[in-house]
């Protein structure tokens, strides 16, 4: 009896250590954790310039919006900055944001992020969770019929990013894969 | 006087006599004499020599082969040396063979392993080349319209639009990371969007039908 319970106890700390072992990142695994990360920043820099544009179809651009929503933590805003009203940034949720770009008073919108790097690293919390902030730097460029430009700024943003190891089940296998989700996007600067 | 002319002949026999046996009994004495020093010397040759060949084992310093020195040392041996150096030498090199032997055939059989894993890797890539070639074509698809039209050719492929997409991020220290699941629509939809393709196809399940019930990618 005795026996089986020491048998019990080595398979549960083999079980533990196999578990902790996948969630502690070696550097060559967290370099993979931090790459998706920034993927994710640019897959949503590739979304917005996608609903921005004017050229992009209205069933296109809400699909986009759905997947660019995906990306988010729930109740997460987006901080807006107007050149024309300097002191004053809006915060819009998600789906607010993305619909008031698609809906932006231009004929045509160009919206370009580059610069996409880490402020902050990815840091583990005792949660588990690693956060880390990503900066951005968008150029906009707002254009009328006549195609002129007519506005144009630059904003610094800053983006909470949260990665977090979760599992799933798929075809009857364990699958550990990190979830990856962006935060808040505060605006830092907005110049012209 | 007559008896010593008389006596001369047996005289000069004795004495020839003696001289034949003094010389050939010295003669016998100095080959053999010279035998034991070319034996002599032959064995210091042998003794020399091996300590050349089996220090320049020990070194690693001879071109020969394994199995060569394998042969040197067993030649060695049979010569059944006393000398102390050279029982040191050849009890130090039967080691050094033994483990050199091991780590060859460690070599020998990584790279069998290799070999087979590089074969597996053609097979695979050439197996899901068709695959990647279609996924590449969405992104590189001229239009959206364009690229609309090879998601719905290569959606045909599929069990349904809800299969699972792994994404493989790394394969370090032994552990497969993924990215989070997706469905082969919003995947095909992504490549749309990303106009990008920086994975290659790394399994792939299929039905009875031969339709695609789970892809996993990996990211490039």
């Amino acid at each position: 009896m005795k026996l089986s319970y020491l048998w019990l106890l080595i398979i549960a700390l083999g079980f533990s250590f196999s578990v902790s072992a996948q969630d502690e990142l070696s550097s060559e695994r967290k370099q993979a954790v931090d790459s998706l990360a920034l993927e994710k920043v640019r897959d949503l820099s590739k979304y917005i310039s996608i609903i921005g544009s004017k050229e992009t179809p209205w069933s296109e651009a809400n699909r986009v919006i759905d997947r660019a929503e995906e990306l988010f933590m729930t109740d997460s805003e987006i901080g807006v900055s107007s050149l024309n009203n300097p002191d004053k940034i809006n915060y819009y949720n998600i789906r607010k944001y993305f619909e008031r770009l698609m809906r932006l008073n231009y004929k045509k919108v160009e919206i370009e992020w580059y610069n996409i790097e880490y402020m902050s690293d990815l840091q583990k919390q005792p949660d588990g969770t690693y956060v880390g902030v990503i900066t951005i730097f968008q150029k906009f460029k707002g254009y009328d019929a006549e195609g002129r430009l007519v506005y144009q700024d630059t904003t610094k943003k800053d983006i909470t990013v949260y990665v977090k190891r979760k599992e799933t089940q798929i075809g009857g296998r364990l699958i550990g894969f990190w979830d990856v989700l962006l935060g808040d996007m505060r605006v830092k600067e907005t110049t012209k | 006087m007559k008896l010593m002319i008389k006596s001369a002949p047996k005289l000069m026999m004795f004495i020839l006599a003696a001289i034949i046996i003094t010389s050939s009994t010295t003669s016998c004495k100095s080959k053999k004499k010279l035998a034991r020093e070319k034996a002599a010397a032959e064995y210091a040759m042998k003794v020399d020599q091996a300590k050349k060949d089996l220090t320049a084992m020990l070194n690693g310093t001879t071109p020969w082969s394994l199995d060569e020195q394998d042969k040197r040392l067993e030649v060695i041996k049979s010569y059944n040396i006393d000398d102390p150096a050279v029982v040191d030498l050849i009890s130090q090199v039967a080691s050094k063979l033994s483990i050199d032997r091991a780590e060859a055939e460690r070599l020998a059989e990584e790279e069998r392993l290799r070999l087979i894993e590089e074969e597996k890797l053609k097979a695979a890539a050439s197996k899901y080349q068709g695959i990647d070639d279609q996924l590449g074509a969405i992104a590189t698809a001229q239009s959206v319209d364009g690229a609309n039209s090879q998601i719905n050719i290569t959606l045909q492929q599929f069990a349904t639009p809800d299969i699972p997409v792994l994404i493989i991020i790394s394969k370090a220290g032994g552990y497969n990371d993924y990215d989070r699941p997706t469905t082969i629509s919003k995947f095909l939809n992504y490549l749309k969007d990303k106009q990008s393709y920086q994975y290659k196809v790394e399994a792939v399940k299929r039905d009875g039908l031969g339709k695609i019930t789970e892809l996993e990618l990996i990211k490039k």
